[in-house]
């Protein structure tokens, strides 16, 4: 029992930092309708950023989370104002395959700057925890996942209550209306993409606190955060922490119960299911 | 008579070609047959499979299995290989051919993570240590299977552009619901398209596996492999006869010649590569080809411009 409270909180905690992971891409996907296969790569390179940040400049990791995000802003805002604006209408494979490439690009640029060393950020109070009862709360992953959730729910107010937000919903909903409204979609396309990225960085800051960061971990980072956006849907942020709680305790769970290999079966094998019979996501509208 | 000379030069590569010659083109000539078998479901019925490195997988596995474990010979292997992969691609087309868009594309991109998952936790295809096939040092063999298999899969291409079922995928492809209006059995169509892409990548991973001798879940199922052939047929030009050969001989080449001459960085370039070509010829080299003769440079700035916001 005490077991299965511990596996249940680590999911849960798990959750928090997938949900983050996710929001960026579920973002793009839902405003811009471009799935960001290089989204992984980016937390990749939030992760290393935050390392650096730590190791050279002695910038706690937690504290240095908004001067990644405002790295990796400006470097999504680039690539989408030079390059993605220029394809967004192109049919869906090409949208994919250039992100595919610039996935391939940033996997190979990082092994060369960064070496394929695993890095992980390590602040002294890392091995520190809270005992709740029997349950153990790692110090660290209980602060990645609250920042996690105040990013998601901040996402969620910041698309809700702020005139850019609005922009940001309109033109997901309508871009020709949006336009009529004044909205500049090269700008907004840009600052959704940079949002989209900056999300990314942060979430890769928090990766680089519970788990290693090398250049290959982008591939299975995107595949992670896609199984979430679909399992939370697109229409919501709030979704996206349904869905990253849910992978979290599912691959808990399979880890405990049937063995770690079938992680990845259960939550792909949940993914398919999901798609299937509500595509839209569980809190998704009805399609 | 071009192409049949095309094919006799090609066909005689082993004769006057050195050793690592015939390697790269046993490579490159299976590489073209997945990204040919890519172009039924992807590029005519316009179903953007990430699932066929499953077939490849099932392929492979197939012959494996069938010679590894049972003793039977080769033939039996691809066969056995080819009718999993179709059983398969008809069990599993008819719930995820119903989704569109992305969302098909990320569901079969699923498969091949779970299949991987289950394959190593299956005694019979040796778990995840992978299977040790009775080694075939005869690379000329390789290399006419696999020639042949690609004349076969781009027959089978030039059939689709001229039958009542090719035009149905068209159909299906440029409006799902107009094609179920006009009486195209869509669910028959598409799960039948999957099923023909689905074979000749079977076949593919048969004769590969085969032909290294030895497979393991982590390469049969290789996500990576799969987007190498929706590129190749991409950059060639999805939903034409010749486009996925010529991308795949082409992106075979350029990505040999690169790791030869600056190995670190082929990756890179590769990447590259990929990003300016989707950027500046959209359609792929068939259609730079038909449009560039008329057109001249403005053909790349037109592409540019219909395709930016």
């Amino acid at each position: 029992m005490d077991l299965l409270a511990q596996v249940l909180v680590n999911g849960m905690l798990l959750g928090g930092l997938y949900a983050v992971m996710a929001l960026g891409l579920a973002l793009v996907w839902g405003v811009l309708n471009i799935v960001n296969l290089a989204h992984g790569a980016f937390i990749m390179l939030g992760g290393y950023l935050s390392w650096y940040l730590y190791t050279y400049a002695g910038i706690d990791p937690f504290l240095g989370l908004p001067l990644t995000a405002v790295v990796m802003f400006a470097v999504g805002y680039g690539v989408q104002r030079g390059l993605l604006n220029l394809i967004v209408r192109a049919p869906m494979f090409n949208t994919l395959l250039v992100t595919f490439g610039i996935e391939v690009v940033l996997t190979y640029l990082a092994q060369l700057a960064f070496s394929a060393d695993f890095r992980t950020i390590n602040p002294s109070y890392v091995g520190d925890s809270i005992a709740l009862g029997t349950v153990v709360l790692p110090v660290s992953r209980l602060l990645a996942f609250g920042i996690a959730i105040l990013l998601t729910v901040s996402m969620w107010l910041f698309l809700l209550r702020t005139r850019l937000g609005r922009a940001i919903r309109a033109t997901a909903q309508n871009l020709v209306a949006a336009r009529l409204y004044g909205v500049e979609p090269r700008h907004l396309y840009a600052m959704t993409f940079g949002i989209g990225i900056a999300l990314a960085g942060a979430a890769g800051g928090l990766y680089g606190t519970v788990s290693q960061i090398n250049p290959y971990i982008g591939a299975a980072l995107t595949a992670k955060s896609f199984a979430i956006s679909i399992i939370g849907g697109l229409d919501n942020p709030l979704g996206v922490i349904v869905g990253g709680l849910f992978l979290g305790i599912l691959e808990s769970l399979t880890a405990l119960y049937i063995g770690s290999t079938f992680s990845d079966v259960a939550s792909f094998g949940v993914l398919v299911l999901v798609l299937i019979v509500r595509p839209t996501g569980l809190l998704g509208k009805a399609a | 008579m071009l192409l049949l000379a095309a094919i006799a030069v090609l066909a005689a590569v082993p004769w006057f070609g050195s050793d690592v010659l015939i390697q790269f083109g046993i490579n490159a000539l299976l590489l073209a047959v997945l990204a040919q078998g890519w172009n039924v479901i992807g590029g005519y019925a316009g179903y953007a499979s990430f699932g066929n490195s499953v077939f490849y997988g099932l392929g492979s596995y197939g012959v494996a299995i069938a010679m590894a474990q049972w003793q039977l010979p080769f033939g039996g292997g691809l066969l056995f290989g080819a009718a999993l992969a179709a059983v398969f691609a008809v069990l599993i087309g008819i719930p995820v051919l119903r989704l569109r868009g992305h969302y098909f594309a990320i569901a079969t991109l699923a498969l091949a993570q779970v299949m991987a998952a289950i394959v190593s936790n299956v005694k019979l295809a040796g778990r995840n240590v992978g299977l040790v096939l009775p080694p075939l040092n005869n690379d000329p063999l390789f290399y006419e299977l696999s020639l042949l298999l690609l004349v076969l899969a781009t027959l089978t291409v030039y059939w689709l552009t001229r039958s009542r079922f090719g035009f149905g995928l068209i159909a299906i492809r440029e409006n799902e619901e107009g094609a179920a209006v006009m009486g195209v059995n869509t669910t028959l169509y598409k799960t039948v398209a999957f099923a023909i892409s689905g074979v000749f990548s079977a076949l593919a991973g048969g004769i590969h596996a085969y032909w290294v001798t030895f497979i393991d879940p982590e390469s049969a199922f290789d996500i990576g492999l799969n987007v190498k052939m929706i590129i190749m047929a991409v950059f060639g030009g999805p939903g034409t006869v010749f486009g996925p050969v010529v991308g795949a001989l082409s992106l075979s080449a350029l990505s040999e010649l690169l790791s030869s001459e600056i190995t670190s960085l082929a990756g890179l370039f590769f990447g590259v590569v990929v990003v300016v070509a989707v950027v500046v010829m959209p359609r792929g080299l068939a259609d730079v080809l038909r449009r560039f003769r008329c057109m001249g440079w403005r053909y790349f700035a037109e592409n540019i411009r219909s395709h930016q916001l």
